[in-house]
This record gives C-alpha cells, sequence and structure tokens, in this order.
C-alpha cells in the first residue's frame, strides 16, 4: 500500500511540474495615452474537431478586422486566439488562459452558447469584457455585466422573416419543424410558436428533428397531409437544405420560412431548385450594395480565397465594435473598456447598424431575403 | 503568490474529475466487463446535482451525494439485465443506455431544460469563497486574489474527493471484493466453480463504477456551473475508455494515469493549435503498436517498487 502511495506521489509531482512549466511572467496591458493604445486581446474559437469551419470563418473574420485597426495605427491589437474545439471544459481553460496567463484585455468568442455559458461566469467574474460573436441562445448577457454579443438571437430574426411571408402569402395554418437538441434551433422555434400565436395563426402540426438526420420523410408526409399554408422550420443550413429537397420532391410545395440558421449560401448549394422560394432573416446579406459590405467581401475573398459568411461578418464587425470602445476608452483597461464597450451606439459596421441594449444585447435590425433565382434576394 | 496561476489549478481540476472517471471505468474492467455507460451515469450525476442545487437550493454535498446514489441505484437496475450480456454485446448495450438517456435528458423539456441544459449552477470555489466571507476569512489575508482563491479551492476539493476515491478502490483490490473481482475477470467459470457470486459481483462493480461515474458527473456540474446533454455524448464514453486503453487497465493507476496525461495533453500543445489533436491521435496509434497493454502495467509498477529512487529523480 505505503509503496503505492509512493508511485502516485511521484506520478503527481511529474505531471505538475510538467503544467507549472507553462507558467508566464504577467505583463501589464497599459500603456499612457498619448502614444497608439496598445492591447492584448484574446480569442476563443473552434479551431479543431467539429464545428472548426464556423471558427475558421470567425478567425478570419477579426483577423482581417485586426490587420485594418493594426493598419490605421490608433490602436495596435495582439491578437491570442485558442482552442476549444467546442469543449465547455476547453473553453473554460482557454478563458482561464487568456484572463491569467496571457493578461489580455478583452476576450471575443467563445463560438458556441454552450461554451459561452461556462467561460462567461468566469470572464465576468474576474472582471473582463468577453463578447460573443455568435452564441444566440437566450440568457447569454444576462449572465454578467460584462458579457457582451453582437449576434443576432432567432428571437429577432424570425419575427421580421415570419411577418413579412405572412403578409405576402397570406398564411393562416402552419406546420412547425426544429431541431430540438440544439440550443440555436431550439429557440428558434421557441419564437416561431410565439410569434405564431400571436400573429393568430393555426399551427396544424408540431414536428421535430435531431442534428445529422438523413431522412425526414416521416415528418414531411405528415406535415403534407395536412395541408399547411407555409411550413416554418427552425434549423441549421444542413439539415435544412435536406429538409427542403426532400419536401419539394415529394410534392409539397408551400413556402418555408426560416430564421438565421437558414441564411448560408450552402442552402442553395444542397437543395438546389428546391430551395426557391425560401424565406429567411439575417442582419448578413453579402450580395448588398452598401459600399462597407462590397469592400469587405472583396478583401476577404482577397485574403482567404472564398466568400464571407454571417459568422464571418458578425466577427469583423465584433472586432471593430471593441477596437472602437478601445479607441473611446483611450487605455487598454479592462474595466474602461466595458465601460465604453456598453456605451457602443449606431456603430456602422458590415452588418448594418449596431447597438447594445441596458443589458448588453443586441439592437438591430434584420433583413428579411428570399431565395429566387437560385440566391438570396431582398424580399419585398 | 503570483505563480498560482488559476489556469493550472483549472486544468489540473479537469485532470482530476477526469481521473475519477478513469478508476469508474477500471472498477468495472477489473471484472472483465467492457462498460461504455460511464457517461450516462456522468449525466445523471450531473444532472441530479445540478438540479437539486438549482431549483430545491440544496446544498452542494447532500447535492453531489445524492447524484452519486441516484447514478449508482440507476447502476444496478441496468446492470442486473445487461450483464447476462458479455464482451462487445455488454459495451453495445451500455453504449445505448447512454444514447437512451441522452435522448431523455433532451425531450424532458420541463425537467431538464432540453438541449439548452442547466445555467447558473452554484460554482463549488464561489461558494465557498463567500462562505469563508461570512466567516471574518478574507483571501488577501493569505496573500490570494479572489480568482486565485476559487480555482485553488475547487482544486483542493477535487484532489481530496479524487485521492479517497482512489485510494478506497486501491484498497478494494486487496480485499475479498477485490479478490473475487480478479477471479472473475481471469475465468468466470472458475470464479463460479469455486464459490464465488459471479453475478452478484459483477453487479456490484458496476454500480460501483456507475456511482463514481455520477460523482465525477456532479462534481464536474459544479465545476463548470453548466451542464447540457451535449457534454455526455458518446464522444464522451469513448474519451473515458481512451483513459484505461492507453494508461493501461490492470492497474487502477493506469486509467488514473491516462485520465491525467490525455486531459494535460492538448492543453500543454496549446502553442500549435491546429495540430494539437493529430498529435494526440499520432500518440494513441504508437501507444497501440508498441504497447498495447497501455502505458501501466503491473510490470512497470514493481520495476518502480524495486528502485524507487531512480524514477524519482
Amino acid at each position: 500500500m505505503r509503496r503505492s502511495v509512493r508511485g502516485i506521489a511521484v506520478v503527481a509531482c511529474a505531471l505538475f511540474a510538467f503544467v507549472f512549466m507553462g507558467a508566464e511572467k504577467a505583463k501589464p496591458a497599459a500603456k499612457p495615452a498619448a502614444e497608439p493604445i496598445r492591447a492584448k486581446i484574446g480569442v476563443i474559437s473552434i479551431i479543431t474537431g467539429q464545428g472548426a469551419a464556423y471558427g475558421e470563418a470567425i478567425t478570419n473574420g477579426i483577423k482581417l478586422a485586426r490587420d485594418e485597426v493594426n493598419a490605421k495605427g490608433e490602436v495596435l491589437v495582439d491578437l491570442k486566439i485558442e482552442d476549444s474545439s467546442g469543449k465547455q471544459e476547453q473553453a473554460l481553460a482557454a478563458a482561464q488562459k487568456l484572463i491569467n496567463s496571457e493578461q489580455v484585455v478583452a476576450i471575443i468568442g467563445p463560438t458556441l452558447s454552450n461554451e459561452m455559458m461556462v467561460a462567461g461566469p468566469e470572464a465576468n467574474a474576474s472582471g473582463v469584457p468577453i463578447m460573443g460573436t455568435s452564441t444566440t441562445a437566450k440568457g447569454i448577457t444576462q449572465i454578467g455585466k460584462y458579457v457582451f454579443r453582437n449576434a443576432l438571437p432567432e428571437s429577432q430574426a424570425i419575427p421580421a422573416s415570419i411577418g413579412k411571408a405572412v403578409k405576402k402569402h397570406n398564411i393562416r395554418k402552419v406546420a412547425l419543424l426544429y431541431g430540438n437538441d440544439d440550443v440555436f434551433t431550439k429557440s428558434g422555434f421557441d419564437t416561431m410558436k410565439e410569434v405564431s400565436g400571436k400573429l393568430k395563426l393555426n399551427i396544424l402540426t408540431i414536428e421535430t428533428f435531431q442534428k445529422g438526420q438523413a431522412d425526414y420523410k416521416a415528418q414531411l408526409t405528415k406535415i403534407a397531409s395536412l395541408k399547411p399554408d407555409a411550413v416554418f422550420c427552425s434549423a441549421l443550413y444542413n439539415e435544412g437544405g435536406v429538409i427542403l429537397a426532400q419536401a419539394r420532391k415529394m410534392g409539397l410545395k408551400v413556402p418555408f420560412v426560416g430564421g438565421n440558421g437558414f441564411n448560408s449560401p450552402k442552402v442553395i448549394e444542397i437543395a438546389k431548385d428546391a430551395a426557391e422560394g425560401l424565406t429567411v432573416a439575417t442582419p448578413w446579406f453579402g450580395e448588398s450594395n452598401d459600399p462597407k459590405v462590397k469592400g469587405f467581401v472583396a478583401k476577404y475573398e482577397k485574403a482567404y480565397g472564398k466568400k464571407p459568411d454571417q459568422f464571418a461578418a458578425q466577427a469583423y464587425d465584433a472586432f471593430h465594435i471593441m477596437a472602437n470602445a478601445l479607441k473611446a476608452a483611450g487605455i487598454a483597461d479592462r474595466a474602461k473598456l466595458r465601460d465604453s464597450l456598453a456605451a457602443t451606439k449606431n456603430f456602422q459596421g458590415v452588418l448594418g447598424k449596431f447597438s447594445f441594449d441596458a443589458e448588453r444585447d443586441v439592437v438591430m435590425s434584420p433583413i428579411v431575403l428570399i431565395v429566387k433565382g437560385g440566391k438570396f434576394t431582398i424580399f419585398n | 503568490m503570483e505563480w498560482l496561476n488559476p489556469y493550472h489549478l483549472q486544468v489540473a481540476s479537469f485532470m482530476l474529475i477526469n481521473a475519477i472517471l478513469g478508476v469508474s471505468i477500471f472498477i468495472t474492467l477489473s471484472t472483465g466487463q467492457l462498460s461504455l455507460g460511464n457517461a450516462g451515469f456522468m449525466s445523471i450525476g450531473a444532472y441530479a446535482a445540478a438540479l437539486l442545487s438549482t431549483q430545491h437550493q440544496v446544498p452542494i454535498p447532500v447535492g453531489i451525494l445524492a447524484g452519486s446514489l441516484l447514478a449508482g441505484a440507476v447502476g444496478i437496475l441496468v446492470g442486473i439485465p445487461s450483464l447476462r450480456l458479455s464482451g462487445v454485446y455488454l459495451a453495445i448495450a451500455t453504449l445505448g443506455f447512454g444514447e437512451v438517456l441522452r435522448a431523455v435528458l433532451i425531450n424532458w423539456e420541463s425537467l431538464t431544460g432540453g438541449a439548452v441544459g442547466v445555467a447558473a449552477i452554484p460554482q463549488m470555489g464561489r461558494v465557498i469563497l463567500s462562505m469563508a466571507r461570512d466567516g471574518g476569512f478574507s483571501p488577501e489575508s493569505i496573500g490570494l486574489r479572489n480568482n486565485q482563491f476559487i480555482s485553488l479551492s475547487v482544486f483542493l476539493v477535487l484532489l481530496l474527493c479524487t485521492l479517497l476515491s482512489a485510494a478506497f478502490f486501491l484498497r478494494l483490490s486487496r480485499t475479498r471484493v477485490g479478490r473475487a473481482y480478479t477471479a472473475i475477470k481471469l475465468d468466470e467459470s472458475a470464479a463460479e466453480a469455486a464459490g464465488i457470486p459471479v453475478t452478484y459481483y459483477k453487479v456490484l462493480a458496476f454500480s460501483q463504477g456507475a456511482l463514481l461515474s455520477g460523482f465525477a458527473g456532479a462534481l464536474f456540474a459544479h465545476t463548470t456551473s453548466f451542464v447540457s446533454p451535449g457534454d455526455f455524448t458518446y464522444h464522451r464514453a469513448v474519451e473515458i475508455l481512451v483513459f484505461a486503453v492507453f494508461g493501461g487497465s490492470e492497474h487502477l493507476l493506469g486509467p488514473v494515469f491516462g485520465a491525467a496525461f490525455l486531459t494535460l495533453l492538448p492543453e500543454a500543445l496549446r502553442a500549435i493549435s491546429e495540430y494539437r489533436y493529430i498529435l494526440y491521435g499520432i500518440l494513441l496509434v504508437l501507444m497501440m503498436v508498441f504497447r498495447p497493454q497501455g502505458v501501466i502495467d503491473p510490470a512497470l509498477l514493481r520495476r518502480f517498487r524495486r528502485s524507487p529512487k531512480e524514477t524519482a529523480a
């Protein structure tokens, strides 16, 4: 017994030596305001594993914005990008590392709402502003006064698309379809139900599916037999595209209305002609004629060889909001940055006009889009 | 006390929680049963503790205890029928059990909040801090910042829990129960012929493993302060299995070492972010080629014992 205890002790010592080897000296982040403001900003993103595509778009958007800001020279930002691989423990460890080892002035990320639920309270307790660019679940900014987001929640996107579609197609009876194992699609569904109630629509049926499902015929057959005027579908693009393709194939021709999750060129790639008539609401419209959007799309395409999606755009804007707040604060200080972030009003980004409300949540008006001729166009 | 970095303590805390999970899979493996239900049992412990403390204001230790016991009780219920299966069939049945549980967590929205999960679970460290403050103690008096104190107290609680559970099961392996486990593992029919009640001991080991997984889950809930069904997918079940495969399943220290090492590795490799999981994979493949029994096996431990001075240096 004693010997094995000694064995444990040896192993434990070796492991702790390993952990503490990584310890770094903390650096003061603040500098006088006369010269450019130097700041270290941390990013927590999914770089490896499932969901890395989101993380890639987000880090690309942030890096592009960083290069622009640093080129101007008023604010010089040193980015520290940490991987969370989509796991909460890793997001928490990454946040701890950024807060305590890297001594960053603020954090952008993490990617998923679940990760924010874990990293957010820690950053809040340590007094580090943290801003989600893709965290749309309910209750994110209610974590505490250091938690921000610039991602448009489904609760703001969906009423816009439903409102317009109902008016145009004179919809009375609807079927609801949603993914029930995902925070994003679930909260989208909650909003759909609420809005349908407000508009006094007759909900014929509520059907569910799971992430990664390949066959939706059972749900779609049932929906088709009830003859709704429209289907409100809360899905992410990978499932959404397949649902559309299968619905059209079995002759369900009614309009499909979705939220922000449905908004990706990938939907059209997957569903092809079946995507015609899909109505979504989103803050991000890449085909817009706004010179700001055009400039961003061109720069992004040149740098990364593909068009930016909504995640890249949101991250790009988030970084600019952060940089502006730093400039307004005049010093790279966590508490001062928080106050000037919270004061952000009418910031003009690629997603349009942006403000934080009193609870540090998003205020912006989404655009409603419809798929026509194989691409997203503005709905009128 | 500047060297006391909450980041390192955080990583160490996850190493300890995973070490408890490592012990939990070792117990069932020590009777020769391969169970992949540990992630499921972990979710029972985590959700029970989380819901008790958020909705019924039960004190944290009571919630943890209740979560562990509930997981253990479910372990008995699941164990009795499924232990008629063995080998890969048991593995698949328990894996299925875990997935069923996850579907329940997703769909029983009124209780579990569905896919959204349970948020704002009291975090151990913060509760200890506020208790210490009420008792008139301030961390500044021993030169600690608040977040250092929080992380340190979580780490110490987890260290105590891990040492106690490891010590208990190390002890157990030298008792009548432990010998019975070994006998069953080596040859079930021979063990039965020698008068060992095989079913009793198998269910006992299975539910001990379930109880410990639930314990780890409850600790996890109070460390991260958030749980959702996505934490307990089959990836988690496989991860726990890999602790035992990598560390070695012949001795209790094997899975404990595997858990600690494999939790630390991705953190230590943060510098090469994109490639770290590639290295993780390569390491596992190399292990299977050159040391299929895992890092720690009885032969290695014997060598340790003969010359502790050499290795301690």
